[in-house]
């Protein structure tokens, strides 16, 4: 058995758990990220439009702030976000945009001068000033008040990351990509480290370490139409959701996006409305200047998606063998603009749909998009329950998105947190001692071991692993959407369960040796389940709307009751539910919960009495 | 009516002692919009659980994917079947190390690519966290990020005849990378400092000039335009390294 | 873990050298073989002004001394070429299975102009050796070489092979060194397929004039 010890210890090799790993690098430790894929193929990649920061440069951000990018991001979230770390994260994003600036991120420039933009299908114009001219220039964005959302072209994520994985390398962080954690190596107080499984090979391997971070993205396969790529599976909550005493934040705050391609769920980004993009119906008609007439298109995500659902069950929606769905667009904005800043999508597009974008209508959807809950941590990112476990990004609950984020703060949050989160674990690092018990090493690999070989001989059963996960997918679609039911979620809860037990069955058709597929899936399918139970349960319970978890029985946004955060534990194997726990949204209250402008929704105060 | 398709996949799992390289066949009914990702997918759950291949992001981002697609380096998941004929061969990319069947180890060869093209930018400036970013024109980034563009899926190199005949060629997505770094005003490396790292048969001069690369990028990265202006700029420096001495 | 796939840090003194060499002695080349068709193809329109042409080189001694030179520099591409192409059966074994594979036309080319390298290597030397033995170049001499039957054969293999090579070179050049850009690739190799046609004809025109040109 191969044994590796460092420093720090990364799971996941997108843009926070690499951002973390160079700050400790910086800081004279070891570090290393495990990925499933190469670094750069991580999921932080295909973010196509921005990052939000309130640099202010273009014309129309002047005057902007961290102020107002915080007050945008209290909003947004619902009231469900932690204020003092929504605070945290606005006041740092500037500094880090310039930071990336300086590592080599080509981030589109000012150009001073006369140039047109387009808003809900109309013209304007806009002129940039001579004295902003080469600095980082930034585009609208759905929820913001000014233009905030930095950007190159339309492959933001994709820029940044390979800016992000250049200087790993310059640093020395090693990425040991086809690598896949399987389980944390715990004694109920401290993180050790994880067993992981090489996805060269398929051999099981130790990695010890002083301080593990899980930043492996969001879990948007657990839905069967999800933007997220194939590897957003959750397997790295699996492993805390395991440990029994990690707890997940906000599972229930699921986002949609508006607009993901109908069939293939690809995303098309944001940028298409914020640049000018419309919605139609079947009748070809927009529908988002009756509902939202202030913002329009540009509202919040939840509430464009919330829309749009609304107006394809009035019977506005088109008809096709994958469901129904509306159409976007882009025509008006003209060949050069979509072959230029949307080029992306006029790939996505024609590639994958074979629709030409500037001739044609786009066929979209609201599709899952974005987990806001995940491992809670505090404002440090050390994960609640265990000493020396940390977590960033979408796959941490350090809560700046409370039950809805805004597009471009994820993006941004990834480097953000990574960045403050990596200087915390730097300071953890520093003078931190650990004996590493051999006993419990080999126990957590037996157990581990033990799993695998079950699953090969089918010792629980012979259920079908892809179907058992389909009966999950299916159960999360139908009862745990857009739009929740008491009977709904009801319903997901009694099939999650069954299909809980189907999991635990699971047994192998394939010889399962070396780099196996199946084993892969089987392996994280039971903590998966346990996870979707998490956010199906939390929605049951959580009775009122807010941001994008809507309750159609409970329609007004319940501060009196519910201004908190969902923790979920999975305390006993041998339960058949998760635990839930509720703690304050926030310590610290700079803006009180209030109006957000958008989304006509009913608002139950904290200072109303119980009926 | 739709077509069967006929799929001849290579097989070989070398973590089995059993095991040895072959093509299996599988046919599957096509469907509409179906890409290689679908059908892949669907040959795995349905028919052959331990078939290896490689996707992430399946919308032709992340690179995960090249393989060689009736005859081509490619990315299957934007391959629609519709384009394909209904008999469908498909192997892993040469030139990388086969971990199993359709999947194989891109990560490697692009981390010593890093590392020997020293793929970050140098300068001896530090960030000023309290200062304004350095001014950069527009058209400037923008010509960096064409050439960023790249997305890593080894199609070029896989294609690149060079590369087949002599393991330690760099390949157009080096040689990109290079050019990447050399246009970025940041990067305060002289021409004399890359002559070191491209200026020979493992870098621009063993460049056989077949373009292969640019034919079959799935990003359309303009690579033979790149390796043309490395050539070039790499030839003078070639003889103002010999006549300067 | 431990990574094997190049040795780093071993720069190319003279590879680029080589490389302007290699391009240099083929555009040279190049430049030759169309004065060389100008010269003989002079015969189509009478053996007099092929004469003439031929005279002009020998008066000014530009065959005595050019001659060799060519053959020098035509020696000199074949080497430096030479170094990319595979002489060892493993090289030529993967080249072979590589171009099936893709069936990429350019790919194909570079074959042609590899294997047509070793036929021209030998071919071209025996037909230098042979004019440049045997000065002064005149159509009578030419007319009777081809007329002897084993000449007009070995003339009407050497003839395309070198019209192909050239042709690729050329096209090879303007591509490699990013004279021809992306945009106009397509238009380009359109154009030098065209002219390479237009050689070989005119070349084959050449062979049937001296066929039937009285050597008495």
């Amino acid at each position: 058995m191969q044994t590796i010890y460092t420093d720090l210890l990364v799971v996941g090799a997108g843009l926070a758990g690499e951002r973390a790993a160079v700050e400790a690098a910086d800081a004279g430790f070891s570090a290393i990220c495990l990925s499933l894929v190469p670094a750069r193929r991580s999921h932080s990649s295909a973010a196509q439009g921005g990052m939000q920061a309130s640099l202010g440069n273009s014309v129309m951000g002047e005057g902007d702030c961290p102020d107002i990018h915080f007050a945008d991001t209290v909003k947004g979230s619902d009231w469900g976000c932690d204020q003092e770390v929504a605070r945290l994260f606005a006041d740092t994003a500037p500094i880090e945009m310039r930071r990336l600036a300086h590592w080599g991120v080509p981030w589109n420039r000012v150009v001073a001068g006369k140039s047109v933009y387009y808003k809900g299908g109309k013209k304007f114009e806009k002129v940039e000033t001579l004295e902003k001219e080469g600095l980082i220039m930034a585009r609208s964005f759905g929820g913001t008040a000014k233009w905030r959302t930095c950007y190159t072209s339309d492959g933001t994520g994709h820029a940044v990351m390979c800016t992000m994985d250049n200087r790993c390398a310059q640093v020395g962080v090693d990425v040991h990509d086809k690598t896949e954690a399987i389980a944390l190596i715990h004694d109920g107080e401290t993180c050790y480290g994880v067993v992981a499984r090489c996805l060269r090979t398929g051999e099981l391997r130790v990695y010890l370490s002083k301080a593990t971070m899980i930043a492996a993205g969001g879990f948007g396969r657990i839905y069967p139409n999800t933007t997220n790529a194939v590897i957003c599976d959750g397997g790295a909550h699996t492993m805390c959701v395991a440990s029994g005493v990690v707890p997940m934040g906000n599972m229930e705050a699921v986002q949609f996006h508006p607009t993901g391609i109908v069939p293939t769920d690809i995303l098309v980004t944001e940028g298409c409305r914020g640049d000018g993009g419309t919605l139609l119906d079947v009748n070809e008609r927009r529908f988002m200047d009756k509902y939202e007439p202030e913002k329009a298109e540009l509202a919040s995500r939840d509430v464009v998606s919330r829309w749009m659902t609304h107006h394809m069950r009035e019977g506005f929606g088109v008809k096709s063998p994958y469901g129904e769905h509306l159409w976007l667009d882009i025509r008006h904005l003209g060949e050069e603009h979509i072959t230029g800043k949307l080029r992306e999508v006029y790939e996505i597009c024609t590639s994958f749909l074979g629709v030409d974008p500037i001739h044609q209508l786009i066929p979209v959807r609201p599709t899952q998009h974005y987990s806001m809950g995940g491992v809670r941590t505090d404002r440090d990112g050390a994960a609640y329950g265990l000493k020396g476990l940390f977590a960033a990004g979408e796959a941490a609950c350090w809560d700046m998105h409370g039950f809805n984020r805004l597009g471009g703060n994820s993006l941004a949050e990834t480097v953000v947190a990574g960045g403050i989160v990596g200087k915390k674990i730097a300071e953890f690092l520093e003078g931190c001692e650990t004996e590493f018990k051999t006993s419990l090493i080999n126990d957590a690999v037996k157990r581990q071991q033990a799993r695998i070989d079950a699953l090969i001989e089918g010792k629980s059963g012979g259920e079908n692993v892809y179907r058992v996960r389909a009966a999950m997918q299916d159960a999360l679609n139908k009862g745990a959407n857009i739009f929740r039911t008491q009977q709904g979620l009801e319903e997901c809860v009694a099939t999650l369960q069954d299909t809980l037990i189907r999991a635990r069955n699971v047994g192998l058709r394939s010889n399962g040796k070396g780099v196996n597929p199946e084993l892969a899936a089987a392996l994280k399918l039971e903590g998966q389940v346990k996870m979707a139970l998490m956010v199906a349960y939390g929605a049951l319970r959580r009775t009122e709307s807010r941001g994008s978890h809507n309750r159609e029985d409970f329609p007004a946004r319940n501060d009196r009751d519910w201004l908190n955060r969902t923790l979920a534990y999975w305390k006993k194997e041998s339960d058949t539910l998760p635990t839930l726990e509720y703690e304050p949204a926030t310590q610290v209250v700079e803006i009180p919960p209030g109006d957000r402008g958008y989304g006509h929704s009913q608002i139950i105060s904290a200072d109303s009495k119980k009926d | 009516m739709s077509r069967l398709l006929k799929f001849n996949i290579f097989r070989y799992n070398p973590q089995d002692k059993s095991s040895r390289p072959r093509t299996e066949e599988f046919v599957l009914e096509e469907t509409d919009s179906m890409t290689l990702f679908i059908a892949l997918n669907r040959i795995r759950e349905e028919q052959d659980a331990s078939l290896q291949f490689d996707f992430c992001c399946r919308a032709g981002i992340c690179g995960s994917c090249g393989m060689v697609i009736n005859g081509r380096p490619g990315l299957a998941c934007h391959t629609k079947t519709r384009d394909l004929p209904g008999e469908i061969t498909l192997l892993p990319l040469p030139i990388f190390e086969l971990v199993g069947d359709l999947s194989v180890d891109t990560g490697s060869w692009f981390r010593e690519m890093y590392t020997r093209t020293e793929s970050w930018i140098h300068t001896e400036k530090a960030f000023d966290p309290a200062a304004l970013e350095e001014r950069m024109d527009n058209k400037d980034a923008v010509a960096i990020y064409e050439l960023e563009r790249c997305v890593e899926c080894g199609c070029c190199v896989a294609a690149c005849a060079t590369a087949r005949m002599r393991e330690d060629f760099l390949g157009a997505a080096g040689l990109n990378r290079v050019a990447r770094f050399l246009i970025d005003p940041r990067d305060q490396r002289t021409d004399n400092d890359y002559y070191e790292i491209i200026g020979n048969d493992m870098g621009i001069f063993g460049c056989m000039g077949l373009l292969a690369c640019e034919d079959v990028c799935p990003k359309h990265l303009p690579l033979q335009n790149q390796l043309g202006f490395l050539r070039r700029k790499m030839g003078i420096t070639s003889l103002k390294r010999l006549f300067r001495k | 873990m431990p990574i094997t796939y190049a040795p780093a840090g071993k720069t190319g003194k003279w590879d680029g050298a080589m490389d302007w060499l290699q391009m240099l002695s083929g555009a040279g080349l190049i430049l030759f073989m169309w004065c060389h068709m100008i010269l003989v193809s002079s015969v189509v329109v009478s053996p007099g002004v092929m004469n003439a042409i031929a005279e002009f080189f020998e008066v000014t001694f530009m065959a005595q001394v050019g001659g060799p030179l060519v053959f020098l520099l035509f020696l000199t591409h074949f080497v430096l070429a030479a170094r990319k192409i595979p002489f060892r059966a493993e090289g030529q074994k993967t080249l072979w299975q590589h171009a099936r594979m893709l069936r990429h036309g350019d790919t194909w080319l570079w074959v042609i102009q590899a294997v047509s390298a070793m036929i021209i290597l030998i071919m071209g030397a025996i037909h230098m050796w042979v004019v440049l033995t045997d000065l002064p170049i005149t159509a009578v001499k030419s007319a009777a070489r081809v007329q002897s039957g084993f000449w007009a054969v070995f003339y009407l293999i050497l003839l395309p092979l070198v019209e192909l090579h050239v042709g690729i070179g050329f096209y090879r050049i303007a591509v490699k060194w990013g004279f021809v850009k992306d945009a106009d690739r397509a238009k380009f190799k359109r154009g030098e397929n065209l002219l390479t046609l237009m050689f070989i004809a005119i070349g084959l025109i050449t062979l049937l004039r001296f066929l039937f040109l009285s050597v008495n």
